[in-house]
């Protein structure tokens, strides 16, 4: 029996958790909007006794007591029902009355999100938010030196090149015999990073599909599109947007054969293929759909039975070295578009990237490689890969761009890198610094879905609830009671919104530069920042 | 004062370049002394003209041959004329504040830029990024640029004012008279200009084709004065024959900026998106339901969560912790509703003890796990209902079935089955070995915990329904196997009263525990002064007890172990002055007293062993299985013999309600046996003492005095107690009673109105309220 006051270990009290609701009775008009919106059940009504004496003045009579009972809402306190942060009862509440806060020292949910011994998992981000990216900064601006130019007067090449580009006699060499030259896409440097169908709820992705295409076909920005792990819907397939889509395949291999069942039927190549090897907020861990998350349309897309778990291994089965990996993989991965798509692997950043990227160089196939870092998302993670696990993207793209230097081929195979860009809000400077570092491009995810769609993730350890299918903004969720919250119209057009942004902004840090024509790829004599130990390892000046 | 006449200055001194500066200060000392014509002979200085504010009001006129400089007329003033005769270089009018500015032949770059006031005519072409910058300050009229031929590439960029008019001579087949992207950042003023123009920043600047008509008069009248003044007026009509060879660009305002010219996202939708993907988008043909825009608050099959009246769907903690199964909330629910005898009687239905046991002798386990105590509230009083069941009215059994049940001990477990196989219609048939029913009720249990008229009582009007009792009936394996084949089923519920022995030494001098209470209940036994009893448990208090009555000055209970006594027992044992020692280890009995094994004696005129009894099995047939002496049944008390079951201490021992719950469940068995028919009960879960709400309670009450106290404060666990609580709370109105047959109601839920915030459940008293997710939609 358990009674008023008996605890157990795990007890905890609102004090002790992360989040604390902080309720107010005199603005509450008990309309039950929180109780019905919050994500994860965290707050109730509850029913409370209120006791009053009331001392006559003079103590003439006896005092005497009122009980009398009033409702309010109350915080549960369970590891299960821990408020997240989220934040939807203040949005809801037409009074302000309730709004979570966050506890002022380390909280004691930690310790016991691990019941049963599972560790606890959850989706977002790391809970870090300093960046080095965020602390680079532009130093060489043109001052009468070399023409300056204006981000809003002059026409600017905000284009980068995917694809394996042959050393000129090579070039030479190939077209006087007429051999096969490497595609090639011209497209624009900020890439959607990989998200899948599922991952992502329906309205979430079409949105970000249908603001590529608009960005594309009314602004003549060739913006790309990686698809994630997860098929990619037959229609999509079959359509001219085909084209501004880049196709990913990982461990798992879900959609894949929907996506060969249409091959027949393809108007357009898609732009590029993706192998996925590693994920940077999760390096050398698998992704898991899990069986609550696979509906029927889930279910369709990728080619599975409904209401199955589908994990993506953290390898592919066949493949145990690079060398393999590169000529099995890219290899028949051309070969589905008659070597006509380019095809580049995606791994974490590690401190072994420069041994992947060494093996690529020697292989024409390769049409690049993407760097994801340790500051990338998740849907879904043990809450120590995404903590401790991978490498910075800045340094680790720097090596690889200077050992891309050494060689003489950094202009042959372009780098592209993800993993925490504007994880700050900082989305145009973080990308302009890792192009400066020698990135052809970058990929991002958490950024576009906080701008496109108002995610609430935070480094804070805000709602990252993406794992168990109730996002409350419908971003993540496969329950179309959520994710009919989002309209995929309005996603798209904050697409849009981002992209024609982004673009100003960065033209903005390249004009005072004096670039216009051609990206500063590598042009880290434009970069600064004020640690010592951070240039130094970057190579590049130090200022304060 | 004005001198007449013409200053000619040269701007190469015996064949060297005058500097600029130089020359600025000779044209500046003529005007001061009074020239008003001014003839410059240039030879490349910048700035030639301007700032010759020393004039006057006065018109001034510089004429520039050979090759003028840059920002000719630069920071002009309205007196001056300025009229070059030839090309001019870059930024021709810079910052001009109100000169008039002939060239007679091509401009480079930077024409007009920044000028604020004044006119600049170009008898020619002019470069890049001529009319930018250029400025209309209210004060004065605004700056005009006439351009004979066309203008250059970025054309009017960051333009804030004024009139540029490109007359296109002489570029009426090129594509772009004004040049490459004119009019970016274009904020005010306006652009004339003859022949076409494939692209503008269309962001800053409209277009206008058929010039309105002010427009198109004012162009007339001041292009007259353009060619009068650069010796081509003949050329006018030409100009003005093809009204529609000029167009008009004008800055957009502010406001209308902001309307992007872009093809808004809805219309990019149905025209591009769907047309291309077909109706639906992505998945339209994976989808069958609608997936349009949703709020966030949902009723309806949309909404996350749904509440469900579980009413009933529990059981509350007080039946489900009752061995017996009484429905203990329910009993309390009849009073609340006055029905004050069918509360009383629900009671036989369960028990043939309800006063005895209820009211005097169970430890009272519903009242341990009442959802009031999880919250430091006393328990709703069962003793006072228990007692008040003395005049329960028993009820009406079935139909007599014929079928037979042989009852072997007429305990508290006998004594049950014996009732539920009655009320079922069944003839039950008691064997006790002993002279009286009862069992230990009767036999072993002080007079202090039960008076004897209650048992009488209960034991009357059981034998008043249960007619075949046969007392004093013992029985062999002989008379077991005819019993066997005379009856339908036999029970075995013949208890524990064989004591159990502890071998030491001098144990025969010691009583045991269950034959001392039998006799001292029939006052029939002494007791010496000083007293020890071997074992603490329930019975050697009651043991303790009974010897002070007897009259024991004291009594000592030692045990092993910490003793494992409690409740009633224990507490007449403390009162009555018995002391508890323990560990202490039995070495022997002997005539001073019971010896430890330490070497301590406990001085004991009378020792009494009380530690434990075993059933007395001497008649059952050696294929009934047992276990360290009790009979092994399953979880309907039948054993591994078909026809035989066995209940209380004989199988285990346990409190009274113990054996009275096992006989129900074995009469249960033995009737869905009987009847051929095995009938479902529910096997319903215990209610959550989270979902009680007992806030509602006055926290004051410490104790009952009657039954109508302890129904109110009853929290009604699990059953709806039509308070309307939830009607009340329910934001969306969306809860309504609604009455059933009879006295029968229920609560429903508005689905389209309920937006699934849990209200109700969160304020339900009796936790009836569930909220679960709704089902999956497709």
């Amino acid at each position: 029996m358990e009674s008023v006051g008996t605890i157990n270990p795990s007890t905890l009290s609102v004090k002790d958790l992360l989040w604390q609701i902080m309720w107010n009775k005199d603005k509450c008009t008990l309309c039950g909007q929180c109780t019905a919106v919050c994500p994860v059940r965290a707050i109730e009504l509850g029913v409370h006794r209120k006791r009053t004496l009331q001392v006559p003045v003079g103590l003439e009579e006896k005092p005497s007591n009122l009980f009398s009972v009033y409702f309010g809402i109350n915080q549960r306190t369970d590891v299960a029902h821990a408020c997240v942060g989220c934040g939807m009862c203040n949005l809801v509440c037409p009074n302000g009355a309730i709004m979570p806060l966050r506890s002022d020292e380390i909280d004691k949910f930690r310790f016991h999100a691990n019941q049963g011994g599972e560790p606890r998992r959850r989706g977002g981000r790391r809970n870090a938010p300093d960046s080095v990216l965020d602390k680079i900064k532009f130093v060489r601006i043109s001052m009468l030196t070399d023409p300056a130019l204006d981000a809003g007067r002059h026409e600017f090449e905000l284009r980068t090149l995917l694809g394996r580009i042959l050393p000129p006699e090579e070039m030479l060499k190939v077209s006087k015999e007429n051999g096969w030259m490497p595609p090639i896409r011209e497209i624009y440097p900020l890439i959607i990073g990989s998200m899948s169908f599922g991952a992502l709820s329906p309205n979430m992705w079409e949105g970000l599909q249908m603001g590529v295409a608009y960005l594309n076909e009314e602004l003549g920005m060739p913006v790309r599109i990686c698809t994630g792990e997860g098929g990619c819907p037959s229609r999509l397939l079959k359509s001219r947007f085909l084209k501004y889509v880049i196709l990913q395949i990982a461990s798992g291999y879900f959609g894949w054969d929907e996506i060969i069942h249409n091959l027949p039927y393809m108007k357009e190549d898609p732009c590029a293929i993706e192998i996925k090897y590693g994920q940077g907020a999760k390096p050398g861990d698998g992704g898991l759909l899990m069986w609550y998350k696979v509906n029927k349309l889930i279910a369709a897309i990728r080619g599975v039975p409904q209401g199955v778990s589908l994990p993506s291994p953290p390898t592919h089965q066949t493949k145990y070295s690079i060398e393999e990996a590169v000529a099995k993989m890219i290899q028949s991965m051309y070969m589905a578009w008659g070597f006509r798509v380019p095809v580049y692997p995606k791994i974490s950043a590690t401190s072994t990237t420069l041994a992947v990227l060494n093996n690529l160089t020697r292989n024409h196939y390769a049409a690049g490689l993407a760097i994801d870092g340790e500051d990338g998302g998740t849907g879904a993670a043990y809450n120590v890969s995404m903590n401790h696990m991978g490498h910075p993207i800045a340094s680790n793209l720097r090596d690889a761009y200077l050992n891309l230097v050494k060689l003489g081929k950094q202009n042959e195979i372009p780098l592209f890198a993800g993993g925490g860009i504007g994880k700050n809000g900082n989305l145009a400077a973080n990308a302009a610094a890792l192009i400066m570092l020698g990135a052809s491009g970058v990929q991002t995810g958490k950024y576009i879905m906080q701008a496109a769609a108002g995610c609430l993730g935070s480094e804070a350890d805000r709602c990252n609830v993406c794992n168990i299918g109730v996002c409350p903004k419908g971003i993540t969720s496969q329950d179309s009671r959520l994710d009919r919250r989002l309209d995929p119209e309005k996603v798209a057009q904050r697409i849009v919104d981002v992209y024609l942004n982004f673009d100003t902004e960065l033209k903005k840090i390249f004009a005072p530069l004096g670039r216009s024509t051609s990206l500063p790829i590598g042009m880290s004599d434009a970069l600064g920042i004020d640690d010592a130990a951070a240039a130094e390892r970057l190579n590049i000046k130090y200022v304060l | 004062m004005v001198k007449k006449g013409t200053i000619k200055i040269a701007g190469q001194e015996h064949g060297i370049r005058v500097e600029s500066r130089v020359l600025e200060e000779e044209i500046q000392q003529a005007v001061t002394k009074g020239y008003r014509h001014i003839e410059v002979a240039a030879y490349g200085q910048h700035g030639i003209g301007g700032r010759l504010w020393r004039g006057g009001d006065a018109q001034i006129k510089v004429d520039v041959t050979g090759s003028s400089g840059q920002r000719l007329g630069s920071m002009g003033f309205a007196n001056t004329m300025i009229e070059v005769f030839g090309p001019a270089s870059d930024d021709v009018g810079w910052l001009n504040a109100g000169a008039l500015i002939i060239v007679r032949g091509n401009a480079t770059n930077g024409v007009a830029n920044a000028m604020a006031q004044g006119k600049v005519y170009i008898d020619g072409d002019i470069g890049a990024r001529g009319m930018t910058m250029t400025k209309h300050n209210p004060r004065f009229e605004p700056p005009e640029l006439w351009v004979f031929g066309k203008a250059g590439d970025s054309f009017a960029e960051f333009m804030a004012g004024g009139v540029a008019v490109v007359c296109g001579v002489g570029s009426e087949n090129e594509k772009d008279v004004l040049g490459y992207r004119p009019c970016v950042g274009m904020v005010g003023g306006k652009i004339f200009f003859r022949g076409s123009q494939s692209s503008y920043s269309v962001h800053d600047a409209r277009l206008i084709t058929d010039l309105p008509k002010e427009e198109w008069s004012w162009l007339k009248i001041n292009l007259k004065k353009f060619l009068q003044a650069i010796g081509k007026e003949y050329l006018f009509e030409d100009l003005v024959e093809k009204r529609q060879e000029w167009k008009l660009l004008s800055a957009l305002k502010p406001h209308e900026k902001k309307e992007r010219s872009i093809r808004k996202m809805n219309v990019f939708r149905l025209d591009a998106w769907e047309r291309e993907l077909g109706s639906g988008g992505l998945i339209g043909d994976l989808v069958s339901v609608d997936r349009s825009p949703i709020g966030l608050i949902t009723s309806g099959e949309l909404r996350r969560f749904v509440p469900i009246w579980a009413n009933e769907k529990y059981l509350p903690p007080c039946q489900a912790h009752c061995p017996t199964g009484i429905p203990v909330q329910k009993r309390w629910e009849l009073i609340r509703k006055g029905k004050m005898q069918e509360a009383v009687n629900l009671a036989l239905e369960y028990t043939p003890f309800p006063a005895t046991v209820c009211g005097y002798l169970c430890p009272n386990l519903c009242m341990q796990n009442c959802s009031r105590q999880t919250v430091n509230l006393p328990a709703v009083d069962i003793t006072i209902l228990g007692k008040a069941s003395l005049e329960a009215k028993e009820p009406k059994p079935h139909p007599a079935t014929g079928k037979k049940v042989a009852v072997i001990g007429g305990g508290a477990a006998g004594l049950s089955v014996a009732w539920q196989l009655w009320m079922k219609g069944h003839d039950a048939v008691i064997y006790e070995g002993r002279k009286q029913l009862g069992g230990k009720i009767t036999e072993t249990i002080p007079q202090s915990r039960i008076p004897d008229e209650i048992v009488a009582h209960e034991i009357k009007r059981l034998a008043k329904n249960v007619h075949h009792i046969h007392l004093n009936a013992s029985l062999t394996k002989e008379k077991f196997g005819k019993l066997k084949n005379e009856f339908d089923f036999i029970v075995i519920a013949s208890g524990a009263a064989k004591p159990r022995k502890i071998n030491v030494r001098g144990i025969d001098k010691a009583l045991a525990a269950l034959d001392f209470l039998r006799q001292s209940k029939l006052n029939c036994i002494k007791v010496g002064k000083k007293v020890v009893v071997i074992g603490a448990g329930n019975v050697g208090c009651d043991a303790a007890t009974e010897a002070f009555r007897l009259g024991a000055k004291s009594v000592t209970l030692i045990d092993v172990q910490q003793p494992a006594s409690f409740g009633v027992e224990r507490r007449h044992a403390e009162t009555a002055g018995a002391k508890f020692l323990w560990p202490c280890f039995t070495k022997a009995i002997t005539a001073k007293g019971v010896e430890l094994t330490d070497g301590e004696v406990l001085p004991a005129d009378t020792v009494i062993v009380a530690v434990g009894d075993v059933p007395d099995l001497s008649f059952l047939p050696d294929d009934v299985a047992t276990k360290k002496g009790f009979i092994v049944v399953n979880e309907y008390f039948k054993t591994n013999d078909d026809q035989i079951f066995a209940i209380g201490d004989a199988v285990k021992p346990g409190l009274l309600t113990d054996a009275i719950g096992a006989g129900r469940i074995a009469a249960r068995a033995i009737n869905d046996l009987l009847k051929g028919s095995h009938e479902t009960y529910d096997q319903l879960l215990p209610i959550d003492f989270n979902r009680i709400k007992t806030e509602y309670f006055d926290a004051r009450i410490k104790s009952f005095s009657d039954l109508v106290s302890c129904a109110t404060n009853c929290a009604s666990c699990g059953a709806c107690r039509d308070c309307g609580m939830c009607e009340s709370i329910c934001p969306q109105n969306a809860i309504s009673r609604k009455t059933l047959e009879g006295e029968n109601f229920e609560y429903v839920v508005d689905e389209e109105l309920c937006i699934g915030c849990g209200f109700c459940a969160g304020t339900c008293p009796t936790g009836v309220w569930e909220i679960v997710e709704n089902a999956p939609l497709e």
